[in-house]
């Protein structure tokens, strides 16, 4: 699954502009599922498995990740941009960037050290104070490259560390090669799987895929926080690497089922997989829109601690994937069951 | 030579002040191309270009090998490394940086980001000692490999943008260390108004260290710091800029020799290269700062390859400036008709 990973995670595809992505992901799952793409861009995969459960079951996750979208073309050269989704203007400035549809590369520059004042050293920069630097001499150069409304992305490596993995994207490519993986074997039970778009700017595919499948029930595939790091201690570590699965029982925009997250805990005690809760309410995700679409949709959210999410050196631990792939595997067993 | 390929094969190696030695024999070798006896003298590579003659005044070319980084000063139970700074870090960057920590071998890491929920949502720029080093390693793991003393550098390799300009991290000074390596290039074979000698000189970054002993040692008449300087950028102050692109900015200073900077400047003129002027009102905090008051004296000047982002894994430079840089040395040290 590393391989996989790898590869969705170097394909670049913000929120709104993820037809990399999506061409990526139906290359890989075109000959074992039927799918249409909806008028959004979300992919709806539909997989038969050996029976026909009473009750549909839709496995989601987000093929969209945070970014840049330039916004306009300084007088300079140099390029103002907006932020896809919520980023740290502290893991922006002195970064490598990838712009527009050529990909020519950028760097989101600072002033130096030694022109900051005191205070200023002190403070992190103001993300509108902030801009792309291509090297372009002037305007009329730049403009031969870019255009208002392209799309910049983080240009970080895929590199491992230790048994770990450091990559851009990681939120929520981890949660689509899990879905692909799961779709390459034939399941229990016929399964909906919907890689969805614009996670990152507030849920919105998710609400309109999860009308179109009218799920009874849900598992959301995400990468979240995890602030298990030096300093951080008790309930403000959230969840922490190495300890499985995250599964929530309430974030900010959903309270989760409770019958669900009993499941996914015993699921996890009987196979010997390592599963954990957050230890702090906050956040959310795809299942904010999915739970309350249609007459409701009975739901779970199945996590990846991840550390330093939306920024281009994201981590996450391999046993995590790993067991997490399985949890998810036979709860999409289980739930049908119920 | 190929002055891209130089400028990235320098800056992509590390050094950061102190644990010079890679970046020091990497810089060795190129420079023993023109310098058949070069070596590696207390840390600084040292090398004599060229035949020295009798009578000549002597002339040293100043660029600096090392870079800023960090020391690992503790391995945490959890496995984290904590480290104190090398130079002058901008630690408002840190966040999510990934690095290279160079033990017994090289491993990687990111700088650790706190989460918005641990800081209260405020963008708290961390104090070095609240910086830590993830590895996915454990301690127990770590201490075979790392130990305290041991640099940290950014992870960052070099690309091109748009024209003739790239970005890297270390092209301060490797940038400058690659104009001289082309100069000594564009001088072979020539005769020289000067007895040339190339010192790449250790912790500059610290307090222009290296320069200090080295000078001493070569004990100069004249003395050239090829550096960097302050690129004009959104946030900078116009009038403390040089350009990208417009050539080398010659240091103007009252602890520079006036000499020099007007030798440099009528140097520009004659071979019609462009350039510009750095005007500094005390010290140039470079390495002309030392030797300038070396031994008896020498007479020193600054030329500084304009850079954006200085200190940064994103700098930027213009090749074309690093170029212009060496035809100006090279103009200035060929002996007249």
């Amino acid at each position: 699954m590393k391989e996989l990973l790898k590869e969705l995670c170097l394909t670049d595809g913000i929120s709104g502009d993820e037809s990399a992505v999506r061409e990526l992901i139906i290359n890989k799952i075109k000959d074992v599922c039927e799918y249409r793409v909806d008028s959004l861009g979300s992919i709806i995969c539909f997989r038969k498995g050996r029976k026909t459960p009473a009750k549909k079951l839709m496995i989601c996750a987000h093929m969209d990740e945070v970014g840049f979208m330039i916004t306009s073309v300084r007088g300079d050269g140099t390029l103002s941009f907006g932020t896809v989704g919520g980023i740290d203007p502290s893991v922006i400035i002195g970064r490598q960037v990838r712009v527009g549809k050529e990909r020519i590369n950028g760097v989101v520059g600072s002033t130096a050290v030694h022109n900051l004042s005191k205070e200023q050293r002190e403070k992190a920069p103001d993300t509108d104070s902030l801009y792309i630097d291509i090297g372009a001499a002037d305007k009329a150069e730049a403009e031969k490259y870019v255009s208002p409304g392209d799309c910049a992305y983080f240009s970080s490596e895929f590199a491992e560390l230790g048994t770990r993995i450091k990559s851009k994207a990681l939120d929520d490519r981890a949660g689509c090669a899990m879905m692909i993986e799961l779709l390459r074997e034939e399941p229990e039970y016929d399964t909906y799987f919907v890689f969805n778009v614009q996670e990152e700017i507030g849920l919105r595919s998710s609400a309109v895929s999860a009308f179109a499948v009218a799920p009874d029930y849900a598992i959301v595939l995400e990468a979240t926080t995890a602030a298990d790091i030096d300093g951080a201690e008790g309930a403000k570590r959230v969840c922490e690497l190495g300890k499985g699965s995250v599964i929530s029982f309430m974030d900010r925009h959903t309270i989760y089922d409770k019958e669900l997250y009993s499941l996914a805990f015993d699921i996890a005690k009987e196979e010997g997989l390592p599963c954990q809760t957050k230890t702090m309410i906050a956040g959310g995700n795809d299942a904010g829109a999915i739970h309350i679409s249609g007459k409701g949709v009975r739901t779970i959210a199945v996590s990846l601690p991840c550390r330093y999410l939306h920024s281009p050196s994201s981590v996450i631990e391999s046993a995590d994937l790993e067991s997490t792939y399985r949890l998810v595997r036979t709860l999409s067993k289980r739930i049908p069951e119920l | 030579m190929d002055l891209k390929q130089t400028v990235t094969a320098l800056s992509e190696v590390h050094g950061a002040s102190g644990s010079e030695r890679n970046a020091a024999e990497a810089a060795l070798e190129m420079l023993r191309s023109f310098c058949p006896d070069a070596g590696i003298i207390n840390g600084n590579v040292t090398g004599h270009f060229g035949e020295h003659r009798e009578g000549l005044p002597s002339l040293v070319l100043d660029a600096h090998i090392d870079q800023i980084g960090f020391a690992v000063t503790y391995i945490t139970d959890d496995g984290f490394i904590k480290v104190g700074n090398i130079g002058g870090i901008d630690r408002r960057l840190l966040p999510a940086q990934p690095v290279v920590i160079h033990g017994k071998r090289d491993i990687k890491g990111v700088i650790c980001s706190v989460p918005p929920h641990l800081t209260g949502g405020s963008s708290k720029v961390p104090e070095i000692d609240e910086v830590s080093i993830d590895t996915g390693m454990t301690k127990e793991e770590l201490e075979l490999i790392i130990s305290q003393g041991d640099s940290v550098t950014f992870d960052v390799s070099c690309r091109e943008l748009l024209g003739s300009r790239i970005t890297g991290g270390a092209l301060d000074d490797r940038c400058g260390a690659a104009a001289i390596l082309y100069a000594l290039e564009m001088l072979k074979g020539k005769k020289t108004a000067y007895n040339v000698t190339v010192i790449f000189s250790a912790q500059e970054e610290v307090g222009e260290r290296g320069a200090k002993i080295g000078a001493f040692d070569i004990n100069p008449d004249i003395a050239i710091a090829v550096d960097v300087s302050f690129a004009y950028a959104i946030g900078e102050d116009e009038s403390k800029c040089g350009y990208l692109g417009k050539g080398p900015m010659i240091g103007i200073s009252p602890s520079l020799s006036r000499e020099i900077s007007d030798g440099l400047i009528n140097a520009a003129k004659a071979g019609n290269i462009p350039y510009q002027t750095e005007v500094m009102s005390g010290l140039t905090s470079t390495n002309a700062d030392r030797y300038s008051v070396n031994r008896c004296g020498a007479k020193a000047c600054t030329l500084s390859i304009p850079l954006r982002n200085m200190h940064t894994p994103a700098e930027v430079i213009d090749l074309t400036d690093v170029e212009l840089t060496a035809r100006l040395l090279a103009g200035f040290i060929t002996e007249g008709e």
